[in-house]
């Protein structure tokens, strides 16, 4: 056990007079989580407009007042469809609305009429969500009166910030990013600069050698999760937290093991950094694309839901889900503990084994 | 510059990247991401998972529950007795998306117009996701309820669209032009990071300090070979979006395969800097990561149009590369205009100062004592 404490002593102190590493880990768990929360915007939101008005205003105007902020930007005014047209191919402009002429007196005898929109739809999604708002805001300026109310709620993510979801499952992504390539680096290193075979001539079993180096990375992970979730998770971004937060902790804990047991088996197959920096990045995007944090996994195409299931993430990230938003109590999350468990400890005895054949 | 030296430099360079056995690599990676987002970024929501519980069973709530069973969007399971707890509890545990309450007394209600209440809930754990199926169930219940109205609407306006470049709006288009601006970002970047950092590592790099190259040429022996490999993934990446996620391509090849070039410059001059900065490879791998995939997904496009960015995150892409090369990449896949376009001439201009700059910028901070 002393010999234990004294390996992992060593490895954080290698680690932490690396300050260039410990820079890197300290901005991919802060900063990069931020960026990542703040800036990626799935919603349509701020769509830029730009119309042509062939009526003299009046009804149009009326339209047009009720694009507003945080879905549309102040509609920009065209002379002539061709100044509109080309702002939209040059995607300056997404949505482009022209009233022609006889607008207004449509709508003034026969109380309907038409607009055309030229909709830039590269953006499918945005490109839909722009279109259902404009519908809707027709809908509310036609005043229809229907004979039923709808209430809708939202569950577990009421004012569906994109920010919270996003800012959780960057985390996670780099939770998995450091502790494959921090584990893998930890070995790797020692094979390329020779160090191992001083290491072997010590009277300390290899074993313990092995697992202390990879449990130093996992501190080094945790660390940064707890740091992470409090600074940018609760701090920036007000994540709910409605299930347990000591369950969240112990879930991240057995996963750091899972991906240091994956950076054991790609510390164990590469023989230079170069090797490890390939490999991790082609195990770790399958892991974080069939984990469901970009898309639910059953949207997903149905060979790929069969494969997401071998994926220590899907589990690890449905069950912070659950915890943070859905509030899940702790009994019910045992299937993701068991998904990750059993995957990592899968991946871990195998990743130990294979670096422990090589002395 | 002595030209005999620089072949002799580049095979080398050549010779090792080969025997990392890394060759593979550059092409799987690319291979594998654009397979595996393609495939695997749905936006678009069909099949929602949606349950309604008919407490009226009346011909009108079967009518609507009808419209939902024949959308494409739903997959309906109309129930009946059981508990609004027990019917949470299954969103609860994700396996329903929607769940819609049909009260009892509904139809009575509704012909006696006292505006009865649906009530709608929606699984908000993705939100994009949430505000779409909430749209979907406004358009199918308010799309039954005016087929019963009464009075005679006043200053409908209905909407005659015409969409462009994405006609069908699909995924694919919209993502898999975006995903090839991130692929030739991060990948040529991750190659070339490690180059030098790991001779300074290794101490290999004192071989070039004491020999009689230059800088100009040792930077050129590096980045040759990383060009020419990802120069290849450029076909690639087009066959496979063409064929594999049949994107139309409406626009020049040559336009694609010039700003392409440009653009893998710019990467490999990226991962030149970081290499020059750094002092070990593993900080020079994590750096690398970090400053390209974010902002490659971010600044792309592909997930939020450029023309709707404000404030801050609109500067930040126009300093990023990916701006400027997805605009164009865009424009040849779906829009076509090419060189016609003051704006893609424009850019391909900057994208061709962006490479030279980052390259500039990278060799001149290699140390090197000139006697």
């Amino acid at each position: 056990m002393k010999i234990f404490l004294a390996l992992i002593t060593k490895e954080l102190i290698g680690f932490f007079r690396s300050w260039g590493l410990v820079a890197v880990v300290l901005y991919s768990f802060t900063l990069d989580i931020y960026i990542a929360g703040a800036g990626i915007e799935m919603q349509a939101k701020n769509i830029s407009v730009g119309y042509v008005d062939e009526t003299g205003g009046g009804m149009s105007q009326k339209i047009l007042s009720r694009l507003h902020m945080p879905e549309f930007q102040k509609p920009v005014m065209f002379n002539s469809r061709e100044a509109l047209s080309r702002s939209i191919y040059n995607r300056e402009t997404m949505v482009g609305i022209i009233f022609e002429s006889d607008f207004e007196k449509n709508l003034q005898k026969y109380k309907r009429a038409e607009i055309n929109l030229l909709l830039d739809s590269i953006s499918a999604t945005q490109s839909f969500q722009a279109l259902q708002y404009l519908q809707n805001i027709l809908l509310e300026y036609a005043d229809l009166k229907y004979p039923v109310k709808l209430k809708i709620h939202k569950l577990f993510n009421p004012n569906a910030t994109t920010s919270q979801f996003m800012a959780m499952a960057e985390m996670l992504s780099v939770i998995t990013l450091l502790g494959v390539i921090l584990t893998a680096a930890v070995f790797v290193r020692e094979k390329e600069n020779g160090t191992w075979e001083i290491m072997l001539l010590t009277p300390v079993n290899p074993k313990l050698i092995i697992l202390a180096k990879s449990f130093s990375q996992v501190i080094i992970v945790m660390a940064g999760v707890v740091m992470a979730t409090g600074i940018v998770l609760f701090g920036a971004f007000d994540v709910p937290i409605n299930g347990s937060l000591f369950a969240f902790f112990l879930l991240s804990f057995f996963y750091a093991f899972t991906s240091a047991g994956i950076g054991l088996f790609v510390a164990a197959v590469s023989k230079s950094m170069l090797q490890v920096a390939q490999l991790s990045i082609l195990i770790m995007m399958p892991l974080i694309f069939l984990s469901g944090a970009w898309t639910p996994i059953h949207a997903m195409h149905p060979l790929l839901q069969d494969l997401s299931l071998i994926s220590p993430l899907r589990y690890y990230i449905e069950g912070s889900e659950s915890i943070f938003f859905r509030g899940t109590s702790f009994v019910d999350l045992w299937s993701y503990f068991a998904g990750v468990i059993l995957l990592g400890s899968v991946l871990y005895f195998y990743g130990f084994r294979k670096i422990g054949r090589l002395f | 510059m002595n030209s005999g030296v620089i072949a002799a430099y580049i095979l080398k360079e050549f010779k090792e990247l080969l025997r990392s056995r890394m060759i593979a690599i550059v092409y799987i990676l690319p291979t594998m991401i654009i397979i595996l987002f393609g495939y695997g970024i749905r936006m678009e929501v069909t099949h929602a998972r949606t349950l309604i519980i008919d407490n009226d069973r009346s011909k009108i709530s079967q009518d609507l529950t009808v419209r939902f069973q024949n959308s494409k969007y739903f997959d309906t399971k109309v129930v009946t007795g059981i508990t609004l707890k027990e019917a949470l509890e299954s969103i609860k545990r994700a396996k329903t998306d929607i769940l819609i309450i049909i009260p009892d007394r509904f139809e009575k209600e509704l012909l006696k117009r006292e505006k009865p209440e649906i009530a709608v809930f929606v699984d908000g754990a993705f939100p994009v996701r949430a505000s779409t199926m909430e749209n979907y169930v406004k358009g199918v219940i308010f799309d039954a309820a005016s087929t019963i109205l009464k009075e005679k609407p006043k200053n409908l306006v209905t909407i005659n669209n015409r969409n462009l470049f994405n006609q069908p709006m699909r995924d694919e288009d919209a993502i898999v032009p975006g995903l090839i601006g991130l692929i030739l970002l991060v990948a040529p970047a991750i190659l070339s990071a490690l180059l030098i950092v790991k001779e300074k590592e290794e101490g290999t790099i004192f071989n070039f300090y004491s020999s009689a190259v230059s800088r100009g040429e040792f930077i050129l022996a590096k980045i040759v070979p990383v060009f020419i490999l990802h120069s290849i993934n450029i076909f690639i990446l087009f066959l496979w979006a063409t064929w594999l996620f049949e994107v139309p391509f409406r626009g020049s090849f040559t336009l694609y395969w010039l700003s392409s070039e440009l653009y893998i410059l710019t990467s490999i001059g990226i991962g030149l800097l970081v290499s020059v900065i750094t002092r070990s490879q593993i900080v020079a791998i994590v750096l690398t990561i970090i400053i390209t995939i974010i902002p490659g997904f971010l600044y792309s496009g592909m997930l939020m149009p450029i023309s709707s960015m404000s404030g801050e995150s609109k500067i930040e892409a126009h300093i990023y590369p990916v701006m400027y090369y997805n605009h164009i990449i865009y424009d040849t896949f779906l829009i076509g205009q090419g060189l016609d376009s003051p704006k893609n001439r424009l850019y391909l201009v900057i994208l061709l100062f962006y490479a030279l700059f980052m390259l500039l910028l990278g060799s001149r901070l290699v140390k090197k004592e000139t006697g």
